[in-house]
């Protein structure tokens, strides 16, 4: 490994005069579950790590209005067990829970992740349905930037060299809403998706009509991908079969993946129009079987019919 | 990996051809080359830097022109560079046809078989043909530039 220098700092500010003096010869690094393997493999040979093991106050989750705000540095492992997660956004922690390994989750930060911008990454897809915001800040202040336009290429994000992810906010699903976040996985349980697909359908007050819906796909082009033509194609219609078909056809047009062995690039585009069309089933579902007050254990206790 | 590449060019199809064969005049125009110097008559040896993410590559490597038939409006070159810091190497061949449109128009098609070697490869892989794109993009704006100057 070549030499680089190694920063501890102890606060946000500290490590955004780090930042400052290195700019784009640092890097952050906090889980080092992605950059420690680029380092090894010698694509990125940083002269100065700033480690952000050390940094206080970017660890907690919270509620904030009706939602959560979550800090950087918490960790994977940490989203898929924590109690008000499961209690306020439980795809939130379903979809953290997919992510590789418990070994990677247990060091791996929400931050950190984001920032990484590898497309073939889980909680991308579930935080574009979502309508989650990142928020980075650095020396000069900070900004507030909505998830999908965060992405901006292959590993590339609108973050500035001197920026760092201090928090995301996800907020309050509203009435009528049902979300899920499906992950195919042809080979093992921890790889990478073929397809992912994650959605949030919010129905009208008959629960017969979609009054909004938002599609995000992982795994199929070089940032995840919202799939607003295929959201278009739902918002207004009425809940049928056909109205999830055509939406499910026109994710198809919103991919762009490549053949690997995952799968070929046509079998995938295909892939991402069954699975939009299984995750807008799956968030259906979980509004027709909720009450409007679940009576907590008999409710949940109800085993939930399979459909195939 | 192979693909290919259209781009039309409004200039007429032999002051373009003539351009294109001028190796170290082109080579200018494609974004991230560094240094381009003759060899021989056929080789060229320079320096290309390109960014994928938050890696960058040097790339360091020769150019040499298998094909230069101007009867048939076709070129191919051959190409062989590797990383400095021997994070990968790339090989590829690449075939350029021009196509009059018309009399001030011509259709540069661009065929390319890319290899990528090494980490950089298994990375790099999926950006390869999107990276291929922009840079085609840029490297047209920047011969209209040239070639209205």
């Amino acid at each position: 490994m070549i030499p680089f220098e190694y920063r501890t700092p102890k606060s946000l500010k500290e490590v955004q005069a780090d930042l400052q003096q290195f700019g784009t010869d640092a890097k952050l690094v906090a889980g080092g579950t992605a950059l420690i393997i680029m380092m090894r493999q010698r694509l990125l040979r940083p002269s100065c790590l700033v480690s952000l093991r050390s940094v206080r106050g970017l660890n907690a989750i919270a509620p904030k209005d009706g939602g959560l705000k979550i800090g950087g540095l918490v960790t994977h492992r940490e989203v898929e067990t924590s109690s008000l997660v499961r209690r306020h956004v439980p795809l939130l922690a379903e979809t953290y829970r997919h992510v590789a390994t418990i070994r990677v989750r247990t060091m791996a930060t929400v931050g950190g992740g984001l920032a990484h911008a590898d497309p073939n990454q889980d909680p991308a897809p579930t935080l574009i349905a979502l309508g989650a915001t990142v928020k980075a800040s650095s020396a000069a202040g900070s900004r507030v930037i909505p998830i999908e336009e965060f992405f901006t290429d292959y590993y590339e994000t609108v973050l500035k060299p001197e920026e760092i992810v201090t928090e995301i906010y996800v907020p309050k699903l509203p009435a009528n809403s049902g979300a899920a976040f499906l992950k195919f996985l042809p080979r093992t349980a921890d790889d990478y998706a073929t397809v992912s697909a994650a959605a949030v359908v919010t129905l009208d007050r008959s629960k017969k009509t979609f009054a909004d819906v938002r599609l995000a796909l992982g795994s199929v082009g070089t940032t995840p991908i919202r799939a607003r033509e295929a959201e278009d194609a739902l918002r207004g219609q009425p809940v049928k079969p056909e109205a999830l078909r055509e939406a499910a056809e026109k994710a198809k047009s919103a991919v762009d993946p490549i053949s690997d062995f995952r799968g070929s690039a046509a079998y995938k585009k295909e892939m991402a129009g069954v699975f939009v069309r299984r995750a807008l089933e799956k968030a259906l579902e979980g509004i027709t079987a909720r009450k409007p007050k679940p009576k907590a254990k008999s409710s949940r206790a109800a085993p939930k019919r399979r459909k195939r | 990996v192979k693909f290919s590449q259209t781009a039309v060019i409004p200039a007429a199809r032999e002051p373009l051809w003539n351009f294109l064969m001028d190796v170290p005049k082109v080579a200018k125009s494609l974004p991230g080359v560094e240094t381009v110097e003759q060899l021989d008559d056929t080789t060229y040896q320079g320096t290309l830097k390109v960014r994928v993410g938050p890696i960058s590559l040097t790339l360091q490597g020769k150019i040499i022109v298998e094909e230069r038939d101007q009867q048939s409006w076709r070129a191919t070159l051959r190409a062989e560079a590797a990383d400095k810091r021997a994070a990968g190497a790339v090989k590829g061949k690449t075939s350029m046809q021009l196509k009059e449109r018309s009399p001030k128009e011509t259709e540069l098609v661009v065929e390319t078989d890319v290899n990528i070697l090494g980490k950089i490869g298994e990375f790099g892989q999926p950006i390869i043909r999107k990276k291929a794109d922009q840079m085609l993009q840029e490297f047209v704006e920047n011969i209209k530039k040239q070639l209205a100057a």
